[in-house]
């Protein structure tokens, strides 16, 4: 009893010293996560924390400048491709070693990708690698032609090889870090990367720390510390009371409270993300394109990036990142217009509409506010007398439901690659990806949507992919296989001394621009 | 007594055997697999055959299980299929953490709960005890996770007298003072529900005492007044009280799970809840079987408490 009342006693005097936030460090950066990294090896992760740690430590051959998502020379100074579109030559750059001392070179290339697609290579069996065969699966070879050179030989020609190559997969580690840790190397991972990794306390944080000869620029904050914290209120006190910098994913609700707060920038950018209302477009009634046309015209997207999302959306016109060189700018979203909807279901022998279910995850990765979002679909529906009967679910079961095709009408997104239309229009509407081979959980096939997604994965020149991803969008538009709901506008809130931060369109957080005031 | 102890001891076994069982069925019959999650929405059938395979997901669910539990015998309890960590160590760590926070919370609410509920019982139908029922009735309903975010805004974001997250400050901390200012907020909250349960329940035992032959007695005798509530009363009451206390030593392990996400505290149950989201099956039953085993044994030590509270039992 006495024993507690001293901690009592001494909890109250803490209580009342206050000021106990001590103020940051000159150089120190600490960002607040959403949550915390799996681990910290890009290959053998897909969750976007883990990689937007992991990809301060290890770089591609190839990358996004700090704006766009033009691909531009990263560890590889320059590249040619051979006329058939099998063969890719990367001249890497010299000079550069890893955090460890070892050399970056050809034999790190080949070692780093061989690692996670052969089979018997020595390092296959220490890690676990989801995405290898997804992005390096059409790889045939991975040859040293000197030290400085190495070249890919691919099964088949596909033009996107190049933004494959941008995928946190495909981060070049140092081989000798990987065979000194062995199975331990996701935790303390070395690479060529602006930042070094330093420590790790479970729970609490990441340390990383610069890479002082960091071959790109010179690096100006000292150390950046990762804190996980997964209440939003609790992330957003953090940055308020200034024991956070920077934080990523504000909630929508806090957006206007921080956008009128003197204290904080807020950030926001157009992220390579679609949200989607899929729609069973084999199953009837959904299997006459009147009757999807009529559920985009009904679905009052407006409102959900207002209303829902404060904000922290644009209105989809397709799967393609708007304003990239894919994409179709002539394309207009559909509008809302609950009048056609009705004479489009009535013209399909349904005036006065029918009854379906909708499945939504009660959250997951890009899925906004999938519960909230819905009920706004779901009442749209009912206007034009389409009775929506919501189906919640949790993230894993909801998505090995999926592949029963038994679905009506589901919620999804997709945050991968949208920069190229190959990496976003193929797998989600190719009929060679229906669910369960692949992505395609709409079951949508259009022979001459197919053929034009071939024929585009045959061609190299960007200009004349362009004009073929441009006709498949069209007739997407027409075809309406889901229903176009938003990109998400990612945000991020910073303190005013953080300074020449941006949010990039592929959702990585490159702190490496910033410096501290 | 040694018998009884040794008895009690053994079976430890059957009871976390049955707990393996439970936790690794509950976990593998639930729909959705760690490769399912971990691929996304942007899985295809090859590879998730190649991430099951790779994950030994294919074997027949009773032959995983064995070579799990084989493990486990042995002391191992595997590592985590994507934080790459021994389970084991992972789990010490991040318990000792939960631990503190539950303890913490434990003195808290004993001291406190006992507190009012004698103040209330030696004055009963007064305010004191008539505001202690209202109070017990706010705490009991209010969920945990809404008074922690409250107590959040109220004295870390609005005062700024105390840390809103974490177990210390990102750098510069690492002190006992550090520590403690993170340690009040969730304490506080995780405290607030069994605060009430434990004063309402010694406030009903110690009226039950206070009315008994040998109490009116021992006031007869000229004993003071302060002598009888504590000594004659309260330590007559002891019994039941321990055994809600050891009740809310185990409800606490577990409400620790939602008090340590909405304040970013490092313990099992935040590792917990991140791993059943990642249907990372060795870690999240690593997890459990420690929690279980710790709440076998908070169970174990409130028995042996009875005899030495109570020198009528005995145990044989």
């Amino acid at each position: 009893m006495r024993m507690s009342m001293a901690w009592l006693v001494l909890a109250v005097v803490l209580l009342a010293s206050g000021a106990l936030v001590a103020a940051q460090p000159a150089g120190t950066l600490v960002v607040g996560l959403v949550a915390e990294p799996v681990n910290l090896d890009p290959a053998q992760v897909t969750d976007l924390n883990s990689n937007r740690v992991g990809r301060r430590i290890v770089e591609t051959l190839v990358t996004f400048p700090d704006e766009s998502t033009q691909i531009v020379p990263g560890l590889a100074e320059s590249w040619t491709i051979s006329k058939d579109g099998l063969k890719y030559a990367f001249k890497l750059r010299k000079g550069i070693t890893f955090h460890d001392g070892a050399p970056f070179d050809a034999d790190a290339v080949k070692f780093s990708i061989e690692r996670q697609i052969v089979t018997e290579h020595p390092f296959n069996k220490l890690g676990k690698y989801p995405f290898a065969n997804y992005f390096f699966g059409n790889v045939k070879a991975v040859e040293v032609v000197d030290p400085l050179t190495v070249e890919f030989s691919l099964k088949e020609p596909r033009a996107s090889f190049l933004a494959v190559l941008t995928a946190g997969a495909a981060s070049i580690v140092s081989p000798t870090a990987v065979k000194k840790l062995g199975v331990d190397y996701p935790l303390s991972p070395v690479g060529t990367g602006p930042f070094k990794f330093a420590s790790w306390d479970r729970g609490q944080r990441v340390v990383l720390e610069k890479n002082a000869s960091y071959w790109k620029h010179p690096v100006k904050v000292d150390r950046v510390i990762y804190r996980p914290i997964v209440e939003d209120q609790a992330r957003l006190t953090e940055l308020l009371t200034g024991a956070l910098d920077l934080i990523v994913g504000t909630p929508p609700d806090f957006v206007t409270q921080l956008e009128n707060n003197p204290k904080i920038t807020l950030l926001k950018q157009v992220g390579a993300h679609v949200w989607y209302l899929g729609i069973n477009n084999q199953k009837k009634p959904f299997d006459d394109k009147r009757v999807r046309q009529a559920l985009n015209y009904a679905v009052n997207k407006d409102a959900i990036v207002r209303d829902v999302l404060k904000g922290t959306g644009t209105l989809s016109r397709g799967p393609v990142l708007p304003n990239t060189w894919g994409a179709d700018s002539a394309l207009k979203p559909y509008p809302y217009d609950p009048e056609r909807a009705r004479k489009l279901l009535a013209e399909a022998g349904y005036p006065s509409g029918f009854s379906t279910t909708l499945w939504v995850p009660e959250s997951g990765s890009g899925m906004q506010s999938p519960v909230a979002m819905s009920t706004v679909i779901q009442s749209n529906l009912k206007a034009i007398g389409v009775n929506v009967t919501l189906q919640t679910m949790e993230w894993g079961a909801y998505l090995a439901k999926l592949r029963t095709k038994e679905q009506d009408l589901f919620a999804l997104s997709w945050m991968a690659g949208n920069e190229d239309p190959d990496m976003v229009m193929y797998p989600l509407l190719h009929s060679s990806q229906w669910t369960p081979n692949g992505p395609n959980r709409a079951l949508y096939k259009n022979e001459k949507y197919d053929e034009l997604l071939h024929q585009a994965r045959l061609t190299t020149d960007q200009k004349k992919r362009a004009e073929l991803y441009r006709d498949a969008q069209r007739i997407l538009v027409d075809d309406a296989p889901w229903v176009f709901v938003d990109h998400e506008i990612q945000t991020a809130a910073h303190a005013k001394r953080v300074q020449g931060f941006k949010l990039h369109p592929s959702f990585d957080l490159r702190v490496e621009t910033i410096s501290l005031k | 007594m040694r018998r009884y102890l040794a008895r009690r001891l053994l079976l430890l076994v059957p009871v976390l055997a049955g707990v393996s069982v439970i936790i690794f069925m509950v976990l593998h019959l639930a729909p959705g697999d760690p490769a399912e999650i971990m691929l996304g929405s942007q899985a295809t059938r090859e590879d998730l055959a190649r991430l099951r395979a790779d994950l030994g997901l294919n074997e027949p669910l009773h032959v995983q299980y064995l070579h799990w539990i084989g493990h486990v015998a042995r002391g191992d309890l595997g590592r985590s299929l994507w934080m790459k960590r021994a389970v084991l160590g992972e789990v010490l760590t991040r318990f000792r953490a939960t631990l503190l926070l539950t303890a913490t919370a434990l003195v808290l609410s004993t001291t406190i709960g006992v507190a009012l509920g004698v103040a209330a019982a030696t004055r009963p139908n007064s305010l004191l005890d008539r505001l202690s029922a209202v109070a017990s009735l706010f705490g009991a309903s209010m969920p945990s996770f809404w008074l922690g975010i409250v107590l959040m805004v109220v004295f870390a974001l609005r005062l700024g007298w105390l840390p809103a997250s974490g177990m210390y400050a990102p750098h510069g901390g690492g002190d006992l003072g550090d520590l403690l200012s993170h340690l009040v907020l969730p304490a506080v909250t995780l405290a607030a529900a069994s605060v009430t349960i434990v004063a309402r329940l010694t406030r009903s035992a110690m009226l039950d005492t206070l009315g008994q032959d040998y109490v009116r007695t021992a006031r007869a005798k000229g004993v003071s007044d302060r002598a009888v509530v504590l000594r004659h009363g309260l330590g007559n009451a002891l019994v039941p009280i321990v055994t809600v206390v050891g009740v809310q030593a185990g409800y606490l392990l577990g409400g620790a799970v939602l008090t340590e996400t909405v304040f970013a505290w490092p313990g099992v149950g935040t590792l917990m809840v991140q791993g059943i989201l990642a249907r990372d099956f060795p870690l999240v039953q690593g997890c459990v079987l420690v929690v279980a085993l710790s709440f076998v044994l908070v169970n174990l030590g409130v028995d042996l408490l009875y005899a030495w509270l109570d020198p009528r039992i005995r145990y044989e």
